[in-house]
């Protein structure tokens, strides 16, 4: 099928009661907008907009959807529901927050706060190479509240990845972006391909479907930590399944950041599930202590638990 | 309509779990299936199966948000349960069509309404006393009914298993309904299939589950019919539900209907080996405007306590 690039809604259309500032993002699924409401706030508009059902050409408002797209168009559109439904509920200081959702021009659109700020891509862009540990293990420290509440709503992120968490301007996370939730529902039609971002999604993702849980978001949050370090993402979990060419943070940067940080990301980064840290709690409790944490699985020989008890010694001295 | 649900299905000490057990509801409807399939028989996995997803899909599809006639849909429903058997057998040239088991509950305005074929049973228990229970289509409760045996004697009776009535298989099921029975808060009902009453006394199941907590206490049930089914022990299957009074506390486990939109319904099902795509991915004008305002209302409902608004 192919897609063609959507043309945006141009600057100070009205909206409803919104008025366009300018385009902020363009996705495969949707378009962001920074906007003003009635009362001069600024919020951040997503037009449903799927690339592959839906053109909108040049200089009009309306999108244009074939018949033969039309089911396709208003499935995705439930996934969108989905998306706005999980987010409506979601009440937290690290989590984007939903103001409203509207129907117009043929389509449907979410309204969120918007707030001043950059995404952790952009900051790592300019900052290639030298972010400091006491960064990361505060924004993520942080970040994992918000996706902590996100699993205890039972929703799962499954795109968590530095362009997805917003740094405010004084330094805190907001996790953005939870069109992915639509996965969970897509994954058996055609049309709507899953998508992930290669390098953030963990290898159930591509294939294993059902095994997908709190712990694939971990594996995405360890490779955003992960790419921090390197300034770009680790190599991509489908590959590293065939060959396992991503350097352990351990290695890669020893000497650099602690080794109990090097080692908690590469916890997060296992390629089998059950060996990364099973729930948000236990990767919080890894990023806010200081202390080596004692990897899975223990260690059966003698030698190797005597080690593992003296490192839990030395770490609580 | 508010109400606590449990159900489980075990395979017991046998290779495959023949047994089915789901419910599903909609805003003023709740209805609750367990099916057996026959293990002497072809398929009866197959025949449980087909006969639990096609009751399920066919109140998804009439409980919107109530099914008008309760009996109509009943019987309906568990006829052409049996015929979508016989067709399968038909379609894949099966010697003799597969059988199953089936007890059906549906219950609106807090009236329950059910329908059974076979030895799955339901027990209606109020106030530490079962007030109903199924008649099992078994020939050893004709004996029973005649008087030629004890309900000791049958419990023992080699011919335990066999039943006159199910769905699938050479003969028209006979199918037994109840009449419309007034639920009251703390009603309890109990269905199961045989793995779980055979292996259980006669008062067992009430003594245990009366005044409890059905979550709590239903798996320690299935555990004891389990451990006492020893090594061969049947399939297990059992779905019990508590009815609640409307100003009953919440308790968290509690499901309450009132919010759920007029056409939304949820279903669990037990015991599928596959899912199924979700049915009907079209979305009418009305069901975008109904997802909007729902959308908003959960919105408007949860600002309240942002601190920050």
């Amino acid at each position: 099928m192919p897609s063609q690039a959507n043309s945006a809604l141009p600057p100070s259309f009205q909206l409803e009661q919104y008025r366009i500032e300018q385009q902020l993002s363009l996705g495969g699924f949707s378009i962001v907008y920074l906007a003003t409401d009635a009362e001069g706030n600024a919020v951040a508009i997503k037009e449903y907009l799927p690339n592959s059902l839906a053109l909108r050409k040049n200089g009009e408002i309306e999108p244009q959807v074939t018949e033969e797209h039309q089911a396709a168009f208003r499935y995705g559109m439930k996934c969108f529901f989905e998306e706005g439904r999980s987010l409506a509920k979601l009440l937290h200081p690290n989590v984007v927050r939903v103001l409203n959702f509207f129907r117009a021009n043929g389509t449907v659109y979410m309204v969120m706060q918007f707030e001043r700020g950059r995404t952790l891509q952009d900051f790592i862009h300019r900052n290639k190479g030298h972010i400091k540990e006491r960064f990361i293990r505060g924004v993520f420290t942080r970040l994992l509240n918000g996706l902590r509440e996100v699993h205890a709503h039972k929703l799962l992120h499954l795109d968590i990845k530095p362009s997805n968490i917003y740094l405010r301007n004084d330094g805190t996370p907001v996790l953005l972006d939870f069109g992915a939730a639509r996965q969970t529902l897509a994954s058996d039609t055609p049309m709507l391909k899953p998508m992930y971002t290669p390098g953030f999604a963990p290898p159930e993702q591509f294939n294993d479907r059902e095994h997908l849980g709190p712990w694939s978001d971990i594996y995405s949050t360890g490779a955003s930590m992960y790419a921090c370090l390197a300034g770009s993402a680790p190599q991509r979990s489908d590959e590293r399944i065939k060959k396992d060419l991503m350097e352990p943070a351990t290695k890669r940067w020893a000497g650099q950041y602690s080794t109990h940080l090097l080692e908690t990301i590469d916890w997060c980064l296992e390629l089998d599930p059950l060996n990364r840290p099973q729930s948000v709690y236990a990767l919080q409790k890894a990023l806010l202590t200081r202390s080596r944490h004692v990897a899975p699985p223990p260690p059966s020989t003698f030698l190797g638990k005597m080690s593992v008890k003296l490192r839990a010694l030395i770490g609580r001295s | 309509m508010k109400f606590t649900v449990y159900q489980e299905s075990r395979p017991g000490g046998r290779p495959n779990n023949q047994d089915r057990v789901a419910y599903s509801y909609s805003r003023d409807s709740l209805l609750m299936v367990v099916a057996d399939g026959m293990g002497g028989h072809l398929h009866g996995e197959v025949a449980a199966q087909i006969a639990t997803q096609y009751i399920i899909e066919a109140f998804q599809a009439s409980a919107i948000p109530k099914i008008r006639d309760e009996l109509l849909f009943l019987s309906r429903s568990l006829a052409n349960a049996h015929n979508a058997i016989l067709d399968y057998a038909f379609e894949k040239g099966l010697p003799e069509a597969p059988r199953t088991t089936i007890v059906a509950c549906l219950i609106q305005d807090s009236v329950a309404h059910w329908a059974h074929a076979g030895d799955s049973r339901l027990y209606l228990i109020r106030r530490g006393r079962t007030i109903m229970q199924t008649r099992d289509h078994s020939r050893l409760q004709l004996m029973i009914d005649q008087g030629l045996i004890t309900e000791e004697e049958a419990a023992v009776h080699p011919a335990r298993n066999r039943i006159f009535s199910c769905l699938g298989g050479t003969h028209s099921p006979q199918i037994e309904f109840s009449s419309s029975t007034p639920l009251f808060a703390n009603d309890l009902i109990v269905m199961c299939s045989d793995g779980v009453w055979g292996n259980l006394e006669p008062d067992e199941l009430v003594d245990l589950l009366c005044d409890a907590d059905i979550l709590e206490r239903s798996p320690r049930v299935m555990d004891r019919a389990e451990s006492r089914g020893g090594l061969t022990c049947d399939n297990l299957s059992m779905l019990s539900m508590r009815w609640h009074d409307d100003y009953a506390e919440d308790s968290p486990s509690t499901v309450s209907t009132d919010t759920m939109p007029l056409d939304a319904i949820t279903t669990q099902m037990e015991g599928f080996a596959r899912s199924r795509l979700p049915e009907g991915t079209g979305l009418s004008d009305n069901d975008i405007e109904s997802a909007i305002a729902e959308i908003n209302a959960a919105i408007k409902k949860f600002s309240r306590f942002d601190p920050n608004r």
